[in-house]
Formats: structure tokens, sequence, C-alpha cells
């Protein structure tokens, strides 16, 4: 016996959600741009902010494709979202400033052989499968890249792969330790999977409210944010790893409390050290 | 967690055209390295190829049997099929990455033999749960002696269960799904790190040494991608569970083999284009 | 030869941290009902049995625990490269990777239960205060023993992977094994402790969950408790000999010659397999058929 899930119409529809996550998360993207116009590394707390843009839209795309019955459990699909996205993120950080766009052109390409693969040579056979593994392999894509952003600085080949210490005074280059060096690219991609996959796997089920599950998709994201900032502070100035720090912590707390009431308000009852109810026949 | 909903079956059906277009696009692929990097890209792209169809070929022995198999109900291991397969490649694809200085075979070997160990020890542990904990001895569902050993299952099926634990063919299967996923996951490492050793000192302007972390992390990072993707397309193949390869559905491998080709084929090029192209400035 | 004794000492130190975090895992993910059974957890409402289970439905083990262990690990890999002190770093960054299995497991809890209102399964909010901080602590536990070991594989035995990576593959390992090892005992055993021992649940019982306990209703501590005694215990012996023979045959044969420990490894696979064999066969033995032979009746 499986979990039933049923297909619940409302709410804003999937092609606007998608619409407005592309666009923010390409805007706040490119605004990180501006570290490399100001020379600081202030602006990097808008890599966060494309983050949870893109898992907002993500997770939506998932809660669409799931819907369908695909057999095999929602988080497999967070999995293959940002395994795709991952290898088309890496080699569009060579493109310089055009690298977002690369990043969604070269994910979406590599998202539609996948769902072209899935449907047809794989048989499965689903309406949506084509797009939604299309649109997942460009949020999988882009995610990882504002997690570059944020935590390096900005989203260039270059800047992942180098970072410049003092060294008895002198400025030395590392590789060691940078973004690809020390792997944080690993748990970003893990980071992104598990929150893209979350909202719509922790809120299904037939009371599943379409406000409530993308208003955890911000919690999670900023959730995400606030980690992967502390982890910046290895790797961009102190204070702009503040200012990513604590645009996280209010994002978070206010997206936590506001999910908190939401659920207070669609469940069936909130109870404290009650017994479980009497029902008939059980 | 499955999810039910309106959706048309998917089945055992091969799709002749949809296999065609994809060896197609396979060798399209092949064709597009051959032109860009003829001697060390085509290598390593052939051998990504063969490293993901290794792993999406070997997943499919791996005996999953989803939720029921958590209550007795089905026979196989109580998790996900793509992630089980990620957890014994990823231990598999550890073991060869310290002994890739050894040369590609001893490497690729010691992979195998990582995640086939790993396989092992983990269906005894389930076997011996099921025997010592529950009480429960192990039996097949789908066919009446087991194929290796020649023991009959029907009976020791309990009544109202589809079968329970692992059977010998099913533990035999664990460990040959193991031993290729680990193969193959090491293959793929051993091919994209040789790549990046080779060509990105020269792209990056850097010494050898100094790039070994970068190109470490990044042939790392390939691997765990690509693994997941040809996890999650094989189980979308296996639509969730699988008994093992005497089960009927495993009959359905040559369409995961198509479909893994294409996958690693695009995600490999992609891979090798990371140093063939030049890097923008930002 | 200084060098291969050193490596078996730090071999046997990762064993013993890999055993402790497969069993702590194991409970933990029971303590949570995470995983394959969840499903039952999630299932008891809307076949009417209402209950008091912690519903932490935040994906899989493996998956779930691949991102606790690579984010304590990356958190750790950070603060080490603050300067900060290893043993520092690694608390620090368990503790963080802590707060977020934390939170993921209240988020779950709360949004699956909102989502059963139709059958009046009811949030407990009692439940939320007195299990998160159990299942935290568990994955406490966990996390600090595999990241640790991480450390140790990276920093002491000299593994090309950095610390962050090594999380992840350790992290979806640990949860493979323990999920594997754990679910069947804790799905089957505990929450339908009702059915009759040594047989699988029929179908016709979906669903029908324990809810009621030795003393008062059951909640999730009750079964991570009985779980440990046995589930726990074979989950961390299971991960505990994944990660020392793995260890143990690379350290010893490989500076020798690495097809000796290609050898050896092979060795032992066919123990396991001779091993697994005697269970299997002892069972059927010893617990005999449910019906008469001949019956072939699917």
């Amino acid at each position: 016996m499986s979990v039933k899930v049923e297909v619940i119409e409302g709410g804003i529809p999937h092609n606007k959600i998608m619409i407005a996550g592309v666009i923010c998360t390409l805007l706040c993207i490119y605004l990180t741009y501006l570290n490399v116009v100001t020379k600081t590394e202030m602006f990097s707390f808008f890599g966060g902010l494309a983050v949870v843009a893109a898992l907002i839209w993500g997770s939506h795309t998932i809660k669409v494709l799931c819907s369908y019955g695909i057999g095999t459990g929602v988080p497999s699909a967070g999995m293959i979202a940002f395994g795709s996205g991952v290898i088309a993120m890496l080699l569009a950080t060579k493109f310089g400033i055009l690298a977002p766009i690369v990043a969604l052109v070269l994910a979406a390409i590599i998202g539609f052989i996948l769902g072209y693969v899935s449907n047809n040579i794989l048989n499965m056979k689903i309406p949506a499968m084509v797009q939604a593994l299309t649109e997942m392999a460009v949020v999988g894509a882009l995610s990882l890249m504002g997690f570059a952003a944020l935590i390096t600085g900005g989203f260039g080949f270059t800047g992942l792969t180098t970072k410049t210490v003092s060294y008895m005074g002198m400025s030395v280059m590392t590789h060691q330790e940078s973004f690809l060096g020390g792997c944080l690219i690993a748990v970003a991609f893990l980071l992104g999977s598990i929150a893209i996959q979350h909202p719509f796997n922790a809120t299904l089920g037939p009371g599943w409210k379409q406000d409530r599950m993308l208003m955890l998709t911000a919690e999670c994201g900023f959730l995400s944010m606030i980690v992967a900032a502390i982890m910046s502070f290895a790797l961009i100035s102190a204070s702009s790893a503040f200012i990513s720090l604590i645009i996280a912590i209010i994002g978070w707390a206010y997206t936590y409390s506001e999910y908190m009431n939401m659920s207070k308000r669609d469940a069936a009852a909130w109870l404290d050290s009650k017994p479980i109810p009497d029902v008939e026949g059980h | 967690m499955s999810a039910v909903a309106a959706k048309p079956q998917a089945g055992g059906a091969m799709n002749p055209t949809a296999m065609a277009v994809g060896v197609v696009l396979t060798l399209i692929l092949v064709g597009i390295c051959y032109a860009v990097s003829p001697a060390i890209g085509l290598t390593t792209l052939i051998a990504v190829i063969i490293g993901g169809v290794l792993i999406g070929f070997g997943t499919h022995f791996v005996p999953v049997g989803g939720a029921p198999a958590a209550m007795g109900q089905a026979p196989g291991i109580a998790t996900g099929v793509a992630m089980l397969a990620a957890g014994a490649g990823l231990a598999g694809l550890f073991g060869g990455a310290w002994a890739a200085d050894q040369g590609v075979v001893i490497a690729v070997v010691t992979g195998g033999i990582g995640g086939g160990l790993m396989m092992a020890i983990t269906c005894m542990m389930v076997n011996f749960v099921y025997v010592f904990g529950m009480g429960i001895p192990s039996a097949s569902g789908k066919v009446a002696k087991d194929p290796i050993t020649g023991d009959t299952q029907a009976e020791y099926k309990s009544q109202g269960t589809e079968g329970h634990g692992l059977p010998f063919i099913s533990f035999v299967g664990g460990v040959i799904g193991g031993i290729l996923g680990g193969a193959g996951g090491t293959l793929i490492y051993v091919a994209l790190l040789h790549l990046y050793k080779v060509a990105l000192p020269g792209m990056m302007g850097i010494t050898a040494a100094q790039v070994l972390t970068i190109a470490v992390s990044t042939a790392g990072m390939f691997a765990v991608g690509l693994f997941l993707v040809n996890a999650v397309l094989t189980a979308y193949n296996i639509t969730g569970t699988i008994e093992g390869p005497h089960d009927p559905k495993f009959k359905r491998w040559p369409r995961a083999i198509v479909a893994s080709a294409v996958a690693s084929a695009l995600c490999g090029l992609v891979a090798v284009l990371i140093v063939v192209l030049p890097t923008m400035p930002m | 030869m200084e060098h291969i004794v050193f490596g078996i000492g730090i071999t046997a130190l990762t064993g013993a941290l890999a055993t402790i975090a497969g069993s702590a895992e194991d409970t933990e993910s029971n303590i949570g009902s995470q995983g394959d059974p969840n499903s039952q957890v999630q299932l008891a409402p809307q076949m009417g049995f209402l209950h008091r289970i912690f519903n932490k439905a935040v994906a899989g083990e493996p998956p779930a625990y691949g991102l606790w262990c690579a984010l304590g690990a990356g958190l750790a890999w950070a603060f080490m490269a603050m300067q900060i002190d290893p043993v520092l770093a690694i608390v620090l960054g368990c503790v963080l990777a802590t707060f977020v299995q934390g939170v993921y497991a209240t988020t779950a809890y709360v949004g699956r239960t909102a989502s059963l209102a139709k059958f009046g399964q009811p949030v407990y909010v009692d439940i939320l205060k007195s299990m998160t901080t159990v299942t935290m602590a568990h994955a406490f536990i966990a996390v600090f023993c595999t990241v640790t070991l991480c450390y140790l594989i990276n920093g002491a035995l000299g593994h090309p992977f950095p610390l962050p990576l090594l999380g992840l593959i350790w992290g979806i390992a640990l949860g493979a094994a323990g999920s594997a090892t754990g679910n069947p005992y804790y799905g089957k055993e505990r929450q339908y402790q009702n059915q009759k021992f040594g047989a699988g649940v029929p179908i016709s019982a979906s669903g029908n969950i324990v809810r009621y306990a030795e003393a008062g209703e059951r909640n999730s501590i009750d079964n991570g408790f009985f779980t440990h005694k046995i589930g726990g215990s074979a989950s961390g012996i299971c991960f505990g000999l994944i990660v020392f023979l793995e260890l143990w045959r690379t350290v010893v044969f490989e500076a020798i010659n690495p097809w000796y420990a290609i050898v050896v490894g092979i060795l032992m696979i066919l123990i396991f397999t001779v091993v697994d064999r005697y269970i299997e066969v002892w069972a059927r033995k010893n617990y005999g058929p449910y019906s008469a032979i001949k019956e072939a009746e699917a």
C-alpha cells in the first residue's frame, strides 16, 4: 500500500512561477557581479537570494512532476536535478560574465535530453517529464552558481579555484583552500538537492497547499544560506560574510515562523499533551 | 515514498525508435569530442561512457524492496534503489580513488571490490536481522526456485506477503551490483582525473602539484554527479523496486544501457569541454 | 613497517567510530521515523489509526545523512581554513549540521501532519518538543563520529579526497548501511508488534501500527529504545565492518602489493557470502516452512 497523492489544482499556475523564478534567479546572480565592479565582496549575499528564488521555482516543478506518480519517490528527482546541474554549472563558469546565461542554456539542453531519455527510452511516458527535467536541471545549475557566488563572491572559474591569502605579508594564491579545491561544491550540491525536494516531500498529502509549500521552500533556502554564509567566512572577507549571515538569519526566522503559522492554520488540530482522539471503529 | 496518481502505465516495452535515436545521439556526442580533442579527450569520453553504462547496468542487480520490504512484505533491501546503489558505488569510489596512482586497472578493480565488499556486508547484515532479530527466513516472490541454490521459495513465504529477506540470488545480485557500480564510478573518476592533471596546469597557468587538489575535487564531483544521474535513470527504468537478477523486470536492462550511454556521453563531453574551451575573463 | 602499524591504529579507531555512528544513525532514524518505515506512519491516519509518532519525512536516510555529514565536514573544513583547532572545528561543524537537521525534522513533521488534516490527525506540539531534541542528539553522535573518521582518513591516512567530499561519501554510505539493516527491524518488528512474530506483515494489515504502548500512548522515544537493542547494534556492526575492513585491507596490503589488497577483498566477499548462506540455510532448517512443501501457491 503506498501513500496516495492527489493532484491538487489551484494557486499560482506553474508557468508563472517558472518565469518569475528564472528572472529573479538570473537577476540576483548578476547582482553579485557588483562585487567585480566595486572591487569588494559585499554583494555576495545576492547569491543566496538567487538560491532561494531558484529553489522556490524548482520545488514547484517537483510538485508538478511527482504528482504523476513516477514510482521512485521524490528525493531522486532532487538528485537528478543537481546531478545534471553541477555538470552544466562547472562548464558554464568558464564563460566570464555570460556564465549564468550559459549555465541556463547548457543545463536546459542536458535536462531536455535526460527528459527525452526518461520518457522515450525508459518508457516512462509522463506528460510533464521532459519539461520538468529541463527545468530541474536549470534550477540545479543556477542554484549551484548562486551558492558559488555566495561563498566565493563571484561565479567565474578562476574565482572558484583560487584564493588569495596573506602569508608573511605577501599575497599568495592557494588552490587548496578554494570552493573547488576544498570541494565545498559537494556540500552545496547536497544542500540544494535536499532543499529542493523537501518542501513537496514534507507537505504532500490530501491537505497540500501551495502557499505553505512555497513558504517552506523559502525557509529551506534561507536555512541553506545560513550555513553557506558561515562557510563563506573562510573564503571572503568577514564583513561581507557577516552581511550574508544576517540577511540569511532574518530571512530564515521570518519564513520559519510564517510556515509554522500556516501549518497551524491547515492542521486538523494543534494539541499540546493531549491523548489520541477517538475515531469510530479504531 | 511513492506516490500513486492517475498516470499512463510505463510498462516494460522497448521503444526501438527511441533506442535508435539514443544510439545516434551518443555517436554524435562522441564525434563532437573527437573533433575538439582527438587524443586525450576522446579516450576520456569513452571511459566515462563505459563507466556510466557499468553503473546503470550494475544498479539493476541490486535488490531493492522499498517501503513494503521495511514491513517484511517484499524481498529486498528497504532503501531507495538510487541511493543504495550510490552508497555502495561511492564506497567503492573511495577505495578506487586511493589506488588511483597505481594505474587504471588496479584502481578500477579495487573500486569494484570496495563496492562489492560493502554490499556483501550490508546484505549479510540484512539477512542477519531478518533471521535472528525477526525470525523470518528469506523467500522470493518472483521465482519458484532460487536459480543458484535450487531452494524452493513458495512455502517459506509468509501469508499475505510477496516474500521477504534476501534469498541467495538477491545476495549475489547485490554483490555484483556493488562491484559493477564501484568499478564504473572509479573508471569515470580515474579518467577525468588523468585528463585534468594533464590539461589543467596549462589552462590555469600553474604547476602540476598545485593543480592536484582542483583536479581531484572536480573529478570526484563529476563522478558523484554522474553516479547519481545514472542510478536515478536506472530507478526510473525499474520503477523503483527490483528483487535482483531473477526478477522479470531485469529484462529491461537494454533500455538502461542506451539511456546511461546517452547521459554519460553528454555529461562526459561537458567535462571534457572544461579543459578544451578557453576561460573568458570576468 | 611503522607506517603500517600507525595505519592499523588509525583504522581501529575509525572502525570504532563507524560502529558508534551506525548505531546512532539507525536509532536516530527510528526515533524520527525516517525512510521507508515512515510510509506506514503516513498511511496509518488515512486508514483511521491516529497516532502520536513523529513523522519525519526528510528524504531517505542516505541522502539526508549525506547532507548532514557533508555539511558537518564542510563547516569543519571552513573552520580549519580559518585556523581554528581541528577538534573544535569538527565539534562546531557538527553542532551546526545538527541544528539544520533539527529544523528539517520539525518542518517535516508539521508539514506532513498538517496535510493529513482531512483524516483528523492532530499536530502534537509536545511530540515536537520532546522528540526533536532527542533525535538531534543522536544525529550529533552519528555526524560527529562520521566527520571525525573522515578527518582521520584524510589527515592521518592520506586519502586524496578533501574533507567535504569524504563527508558526502561516507554520509551516504552510512545512511545506506544503517537504513538497509535497521529499517526492517523498526518497520516490521516494532511498528507491527501486534502481528504474529516470525512472519512478514500481511498486506491486509497495512496502516494498523501499534499506537498504545506498555504504559500509555506510544511515542517515538519508545520506538528508539526498543530498536536500539538489535536494530541499532546491527547497523553499528554493519557500518563498522564496512569502514574497518575497507581501510584495513588497504592500509595493510596496498603498500606491499596492490594486488594483495584486491585478493584479500575478494576473500572477504567470499567469507561473507558463506556466512550469509549459512544464515539462510539455518533459518530454513530451524524455522521450517510456513506451509507444506507441496503448496506452491503464490
